[in-house]
């Protein structure tokens, strides 16, 4: 090999591999389910595969072609299309750099609650004990146990953004251990991160499978995979149904970071792209769709067992008020009970009538929630009422581990490569420069894990990449369908590939997805205006309940 | 005759006034023997009811550790089919109330026999007001998920170190064979004037690697 020869995947397999392992994240897991749920269920599949083959299978094929044609980074491949475009691959590291700051924290959680789940008693599942040893903790017992984990012993998060406490040593250690894991995948460049992506690509679909299996098993699991496929086709006449499908399609597949730039930039000049990118946007969007099921059921089965146990205590409430036998009010009789107890009893009963909870299969079915709250609160509260909640606990953390650090190769990909196509980086070896770029992210990701880390990684979260990314994906469609011509870009991939694109990307790309990509960045200006002061949700100390907050920016 | 007749149901109502429903003295006791046994649950009666009276004279009795409390001294009224009770502890030898807090503090000692007695525990054999003490959390010195952390972080660490000398070692040896190479290079500029020197028809073998 001589000296600067640019490294390769060892076989296109790994290159497959790595995309899927970076397209497949915690999003899939976490964001799809959700906006199914809120969607109409089934129905949501209508515009959700329809923006696939709109906008997302065309600028993936779009950003591996430029990747394998030009073979260098975002930076340096945007420069050779045309000098003035070089800011479009610098956005996209700028935007790939605000990601691994904060995308890592996740890992850094995952881990804190994996290696909390190598316990007898799973921590979350029951509230600590108070210092007089008469009681749960007060945060506790007003919350449930998981919240409590999660904000209080997780997080230790403040009231608001503005009230900086000191780095959770926990959190530290964990946030650590995260880039150095991610080091150690990527610190051979592509040869490491080509044998690590057979393991984090393919594993994650064992665990699924399995918890697919454990999942429909579970007692009420059926209640939620009926809630979600029941499809609301009337939810179809809104607007917002379509936008959202055409942006998680958009974030899901990780267009405009460079990353995919970057992996394709290591390809055989005539790897078959038009036949991967394909691929991995089928499976992305299966796994999608595939990961929903298993959440539903969690959701189905979590829902039941909290309504089970909303009933036993109305039922102890009842047996206790009135001083009834224990064997007169079973689960099921226990609305007649109320019912009969109403008209007979009418003032005993009004002493009671406050302390009586709803409950409602329906409502704990429609308690829809996304990110990291469906992940490490809805799930961790469904996994402590399975039997052997040790193992379903660490399986489901390390699957949300090698999600995240899958989408973090990508991530740390798309700032290396383009930097170290720079000679003053390539000076350096790339072990060096690959630690230092690590040591940077690390130091600043260190602010993540004060007590307002949380909110700050809101925050970036929210609006970190969103803007920047389609403004990014824009141009790069536009810059290639006109700028640099669709004519030359057919004849490149012929080069390349052996075969002219068909007509069907040639519309997409001059036509369908810039008119789809304009229509979602206009639909994001409005709601930012529209949406007024920024807000962001709060752990409120006194309420003990999460609440919105004006944000000070 | 008359007057032990008399005497005893003089006793009997006395005790009856004694124990009242929301006397301050006394406190009401719950049993949830089916949520607590299921199919092995023991029918509750006078039987058990005695029991009863007698565990809790024996708490009594453990508290005081002089006085003899007898079953008689603990009197019970107002029982409901939930299986729930009030119960008023007198003196052995003077037949006034034992105060709330006496009578607290022998139940909570004697707690766990109580519950024993019955086969039942904290939350299904309940006396209401005296909350039970909870066992205390178990602490390791060093936290389960320290350990977990540090045998990962140094496997991890581990590996970094072995690809770092791997590479290392590989670079040595890469740079080692190039600078045959430029030796062998120089030659061949030296001989450009005379013709173009090709390196894979070199004699020296040794520096070629061995296919």
């Amino acid at each position: 090999m001589e000296k600067g020869a640019r490294p390769n995947w060892d076989n296109p397999m790994q290159f497959l591999l790595a995309c899927i392992s970076y397209a497949v994240g915690l999003g899939n897991v976490w964001r799809f389910p959700y906006l199914c749920q809120m969607h109409g269920g089934g129905g949501f599949l209508i515009p959700y595969l329809l923006m696939l083959f709109l906008e997302g299978m065309p600028l993936f094929y779009l950003e591996l072609a430029i990747g394998q044609r030009m073979r260098l980074g975002s930076i340096g491949a945007w420069t050779a299309i045309s000098p003035y475009l070089g800011g479009v691959g610098l956005a996209g590291v700028v935007t790939s750099l605000y990601l691994c700051l904060y995308y890592n924290i996740i890992n850094a959680w995952s881990f804190w609650y994996l290696f909390h789940s190598f316990q007898s008693a799973l921590p979350w599942a029951d509230c600590p004990i108070n210092s007089n040893r008469t009681g749960p903790v007060e945060e506790c017992e007003m919350a449930t146990p998981t919240q409590y984990f999660f904000y209080r012993e997780t997080l230790d998060i403040s009231s608001s953004i503005e009230e900086n406490g000191d780095i959770h040593t926990g959190q530290a250690l964990c946030l650590l251990l995260a880039w150095v894991i991610t080091y150690l995948f990527i610190i051979r460049g592509i040869k490491s991160t080509g044998k690590v992506v057979y393991f984090t690509a393919t594993f994650p679909y064992v665990v699924l499978f399995i918890y697919l299996i454990r999942g429909i098993t579970l007692h009420g699991a059926i209640n939620g995979v009926k809630y979600m496929f029941t499809p609301k086709m009337e939810q179809l006449a809104n607007p917002t149904t379509w936008i959202n499908a055409a942006t998680q399609i958009f974030f899901s597949l990780g267009l405009g970071f460079g990353s995919l730039i970057a992996f394709a930039s290591y390809n055989q000049y005539n790897n078959n792209i038009e036949f991967q990118a394909i691929i991995v946007s089928l499976i992305n969007s299966g796994t999608s769709i595939f990961a929903s099921f298993v959440t539903f059921a969690i959701y189905g089965f979590k829902a039941t067992i909290n309504y089970e146990n909303c009933l036993e205590r109305t039922r102890l409430l009842l047996l206790n008020a009135f001083n009834l036998a224990e064997d007169s009010v079973t689960i099921d009789s226990v609305f007649e009970w109320i019912e009969k107890l109403n008209t007979t009893y009418p003032q005993q009963f009004d002493i009671i009538a406050n302390k009586l909870e709803n409950c409602d299969l329906e409502s704990e079915l429609n308690t829809a929630v996304e990110g990291t709250g469906l992940a490490f609160i809805v799930y961790s509260e469904a996994i402590k009422y399975m039997p052997l909640p040790q193992l379903w606990s660490v399986l489901y953390f390390i699957m949300l581990l090698l999600l995240g650090l899958g989408s973090m190769l990508g991530n740390i990909t798309a700032i290396i490569t383009p930097l170290q196509d720079f000679k003053v980086a390539s000076r350096m070896s790339n072990e060096l420069f690959s630690g230092l770029v690590c040591l940077f992210c690390l130091l600043l990701g260190l602010g993540f894990t004060t007590s307002s880390g949380n909110y700050w990684f809101t925050m970036f979260n929210d609006y970190g990449a969103t803007l920047s990314l389609l403004v990014v994906v824009l141009i790069e469609v536009i810059t290639v369908s006109y700028i640099y011509g669709i004519k030359r870009f057919e004849k490149d991939i012929e080069d390349m590939l052996g075969h002219r694109p068909n007509w069907y990307w040639k519309i997409m790309w001059a036509g369908t997805s810039p008119l789809l990509l304009i229509v979602l960045l206009i639909s994001y200006i409005i709601n930012y205006i529209q949406g007024g002061a920024p807000t962001y949700q709060a752990w409120n100390i006194e309420l003990v309940s999460v609440g919105f907050i004006s944000s000070p920016l | 005759m008359l007057e032990k007749v008399s005497f005893l149901l003089l006793s009997f109502t006395l005790a009856e006034q004694l124990c009242k429903p929301g006397d301050p003295d006394g406190y009401k006791v719950r049993l949830s023997i089916k949520t607590a046994l299921g199919e092995n649950a023991y029918v509750w009666n006078d039987n058990e009811m005695f029991l009863f009276r007698a565990t809790l004279a024996f708490a009594m009795t453990k508290q005081f550790d002089g006085q003899q409390f007898e079953v008689s001294d603990i009197i019970v009224c107002n029982q409901t089919a939930r299986v729930s009770f009030w119960f008023v502890v007198t003196y052995p030898h003077n037949k006034t109330l034992v105060d709330k807090q006496v009578v607290e503090r022998a139940v909570r000692k004697s707690r766990n026999r109580i519950n024993s007695a019955f086969l039942l525990s904290d939350t299904t054999l309940e006396f209401i007001g005296i909350p039970p003490t909870l066992a205390t959390p178990v602490n390791p010195s060093t936290p389960t998920w320290l350990i977990v952390f540090g045998v990962v972080m140094g496997a991890v660490c581990a590996g970094i170190i072995v690809v770092l000398v791997v590479s290392l070692v590989q670079r040595k040896r890469k740079k080692n064979e190039t600078n045959e190479d430029t030796q062998v290079k120089t030659v061949e500029n030296g001989a450009a004037r005379d013709g173009v020197y090709y390196m894979s028809f070199s004699e020296d073998e040794s520096s070629v690697t061995q296919m």
